[in-house]
């Protein structure tokens, strides 16, 4: 604790000390004029401040010293702060003209050397009269009294701001300006900088040894319109000087310096949506809130800030949806014009209603300019901006909003568009419509229903005629049946015939009356045909005819040919088949 | 074998050069397709131009009539709605654009609304297809002649009703067949007719020394009632009857 309170002590007396040996510590060299006639006197004199160290004499340069060195010092201490200073004081002489350079003035700070800068006397023959090299570039330079014009840099792009700083020189100890002319700005757009009420500098200004007050009387920023060398025309002033109360003082009338400044052309390589804006800049886009009900407003704000020429930065064209109702923007400056330039920003305020719900997506806002620091073109792209609309409010409480009805605006005419992918083509002049192909599609069906017709008509009539009907199934039956004893026949191939006579015999009349190949004898044959019509006669045949077949198999014995026997047959089974059972 | 090889292609070639006509139509229509979609319509209108000459179908029409009005050749573009409509009566697309290709005809003459009778109509005359009416007629004669034999097959209360729906599918194949035959002469006749050139003097009889009794602007739609040496008998929608040169006429 108590160790505490003695540091903190200590750094306090070490501060103050601090604040005692800050005092800027300045070594300057003076003299009352630089230009002085054969014979006269100039003084000059050497000043060190908050320094106690001494100092050598500069050398002359061929200038007789009349007179001195006088010493002088002097010590102030005002509201805490210490100054002090020791000057010493010379006056010189020169016999011959020419110019004479009075060298540098040294004394040892620390481990440190300063020096004064050199001054230049002019000594003239015969009476000293002001004279000057620069006459000749249209300045007027009176030693008492001048302006000039200084611009922050000698070479700009178009543009790019430059500051130019309009400033009077003065020795005079009463000065009244009556009257001065800025220069007209031809190719370039001039932004004053306030500066309040003109006011002497503090601080004294040594040119070229001799002491000034200074007054800054404008500034101005400059932003070059066209390529080129341009010219600002100087700046022209009239001063009353020395006036008093007995005296009228005389008229001094000023012209500063011309000064010329390079514009260089911006690249042509132009980004799409530059529009002028130089400098070092940035934009920012803000919303103020990306869910709203339809019907309620939307704040977006784009802001351009930056170095440069703001106020030529226009209102961005920003592409609402067509169901947002967007109103012009509101421009809101905030740029400083200083003697650094004009810097700030610009934001333009746009507000948005939306009217109906749904997600939708700004473009993009997107921002061109020259960058004087890069030297070339940069452009900024914002972020996308979604902004979610929801539906407005229905509620009982809330008044009822209904969208306005409104008819589709029809913005534009066009006809629709080609059709793609097939087109149904075929091939040109053709048509079904009575072509072969209609003709045949219609005639046949009408031919085939012609033809079921006949067919249908043969039909009914083949199924009228009873008998020629069962005569045709009779013949069918005896030629199935038959059908291997002519086979045998063809072939000439006798016991195959007889065989298979034999066969279709007994399996007719055993398929006929269901009987088994044992039954068929001639009994039982007999006994099944009295049913039949003329059932003897038939049941006689069919035992006559099996006889014959069974003699001809088993004795070489053919009382009858082949032929005949298989006739017999064929009609017998044709018989049976069409006598009806009684 | 040699032979064999030779018959098949003669059997097949036919087809072969119809398959392969057909893939040549398609890829030029793609092409077309793709440069209208440039915005390349002379070219497109080329590639659609050269199928039209052995192919025809109302969107074909449609897309060479779109070329023209996209090259401001407002009567072709007129001219080839026309055909497209000839096709397909009741295609919207080709109405719109027809409807916007006339508000740029200079002659107003009543011409016949569009849209009469509706949809519905249009669509039951023929739809997008010219053939449509002759293939229903097909369709509706085999129906009527298979009715017919079931009613014939058939007995007692199913016969009845077989005659019956018989009977409907005839008066379809009647009616349908007429419908057919009228758009088939819809479809075939040439006697509309769109007007080429900028001007033409319409004159009470075919020489030049006769009264003009109206003139006629480009895109206007004409009928052509008849046509001798050199001129041809126009009629307007409106009525009005004058002889033309049919060179600044060209038909649908």
């Amino acid at each position: 604790m108590n160790a505490m309170i003695r540091t903190s002590l200590l750094l306090l007396l070490l501060h103050l000390a601090g604040a005692m040996v800050a005092q800027e510590i300045s070594f300057t060299a003076t003299v009352d004029r630089n230009s002085i006639a054969a014979g006269e006197y100039a003084k000059l004199t050497v000043t060190l401040s908050n320094s106690r160290e001494s100092f050598q004499a500069p050398d002359f340069g061929g200038l007789v010293v009349v007179q001195g060195p006088f010493e002088n010092s002097s010590f102030n201490y005002v509201n805490g702060r210490m100054s002090s200073s020791a000057a010493r004081t010379w006056v010189l002489t020169g016999t011959d003209p020419g110019k004479f350079t009075i060298g540098a003035a040294k004394v040892r700070i620390g481990n440190g050397i300063m020096q004064t800068e050199p001054i230049v006397i002019e000594v003239t023959k015969g009476t000293a009269k002001p004279s000057d090299a620069s006459e000749s570039q249209g300045q007027q330079r009176d030693s008492n009294l001048f302006a000039t014009i200084a611009l922050s840099k000698g070479k700009a792009r178009v543009g790019e701001q430059v500051v130019a700083t309009y400033t009077l020189y003065s020795r005079y100890a009463n000065i009244e300006l009556s009257k001065y002319e800025l220069p007209k700005m031809d190719g370039f757009w001039a932004e004053e900088i306030d500066l309040g009420d003109t006011n002497w500098e503090d601080q004294l200004r040594t040119v070229n040894g001799l002491q000034y007050r200074v007054a800054v009387l404008k500034r101005q920023v400059l932003f070059p319109q066209r390529s080129g060398t341009l010219r600002i025309a100087p700046i022209e002033l009239e001063c009353i000087v020395n006036r008093s109360f007995f005296n009228r003082g005389s008229l001094v009338k000023v012209r500063s310096n011309v000064v010329e400044l390079n514009a260089l052309a911006l690249p042509s390589n132009r980004p799409e949506g530059f529009n002028g804006a130089v400098g070092e800049m940035g934009m920012t886009v803000k919303v103020d809130r990306n869910t709203v009900k339809a019907n309620e407003a939307i704040e977006l704000t784009v802001t351009y800030t930056g170095r440069g020429n703001l106020k030529l930065i226009e209102a961005p064209q920003l592409n609402f949806p067509n169901d947002f109702e967007a109103y012009d923007p509101k421009v809101t400056d905030r740029i400083n014009v200083t003697g650094s330039g004009m810097s700030g920003s610009r934001s333009f305020q746009y507000l948005v209603i939306p009217r109906h719900e749904g997600g939708f997506s700004l473009d993009p806002i997107v921002f061109s300019y020259f960058d004087t620091q890069q030297g070339a073109f940069r452009t900024i792209h914002s972020d996308d901006l979604t902004i979610e609309v929801t539906p407005g409010d229905g509620g009982p409480a809330a008044q009822v909003q209904r969208p306005n009805k409104m008819d589709v605006e029809v913005l534009g005419k066009d006809i629709r568009y080609i059709r793609t992918g097939d087109l149904d083509l075929e091939p040109a002049g053709k048509h079904l419509f009575g072509s072969m192909p209609w003709l045949l599609g219609m005639g046949t069906p009408a031919l085939a229903f012609l033809l079921f017709l006949g067919w249908r008509k043969k039909q009914a009539a083949d199924s009228a005629d009873v008998v020629g009907t069962r005569r045709k199934r009779a013949d069918k039956v005896a030629r199935e049946r038959l059908n291997e004893a002519e086979q045998a026949l063809r072939a000439s191939d006798r016991s195959t015939f007889y065989d298979a006579l034999g066969r279709a015999l007994h399996g007719y009349l055993g398929d006929k009356f269901a009987m088994g190949p044992a039954e068929t004898a001639a009994a039982n044959i007999k006994d099944r045909f009295t049913a039949f019509t003329n059932g003897e006669e038939l049941a006689a045949s069919y035992i006559e005819l099996l006889e014959a077949c069974d003699m001809a198999r088993y004795a070489p014995v053919e009382d009858r040919p082949r032929q005949q026997l298989y006739e017999q047959a064929a009609e017998l089974i044709r018989r049976t088949e069409q006598t009806a059972r009684a | 074998m040699k032979t064999k090889a030779l018959l098949f292609f003669l059997t097949f070639a036919p087809l072969w050069a119809h398959a392969i006509a057909r893939i040549e139509a398609d890829s030029l229509i793609t092409k077309g397709t793709r440069a209208y979609a440039e915005g390349d319509h002379r070219t497109a209108l080329v590639y659609f131009d050269s199928v039209a000459t052995t192919y025809a179908s109302a969107s074909l029409f449609y897309n060479i009539g779109n070329c023209h009005y996209k090259l401001n050749d407002v009567p072709h573009a007129i001219l080839f709605y026309e055909r497209a409509l000839r096709l397909a009566p009741g295609d919207a697309d080709v109405r719109a654009n027809l409807e916007l290709a006339r508000q740029s005809v200079v002659d107003r003459v009543n011409e016949l609304p569009l849209f009469t009778l509706g949809s519905t109509w249009s669509e039951l005359r023929g739809g997008r297809d010219a053939d449509q009416w002759a293939r229903r007629s097909l369709w509706a004669g085999l129906l009527f002649f298979v009715l017919l034999s079931a009613a014939v097959i058939l007995r007692g209360a199913w016969r009845k009703i077989l005659y019956g729906f018989s009977a409907i599918a005839l008066f379809g194949t009647i009616l349908s067949i007429g419908f057919a035959s009228y758009r088939h002469q819809e479809v075939t006749s040439t006697d509309a007719a769109i007007i080429m050139a900028p001007k033409v003097d319409v004159r009470s009889e075919p020489s030049n020394s006769s009264t003009v009794l109206f003139v006629l602007h480009k895109g206007t739609k004409v009928t052509v009632l008849q046509q001798s040496n050199d001129w041809s008998e126009v009629k307007l929608s409106n009525g009005n009857v004058g002889w033309m040169p049919p060179s600044s006429l060209e038909r649908i």
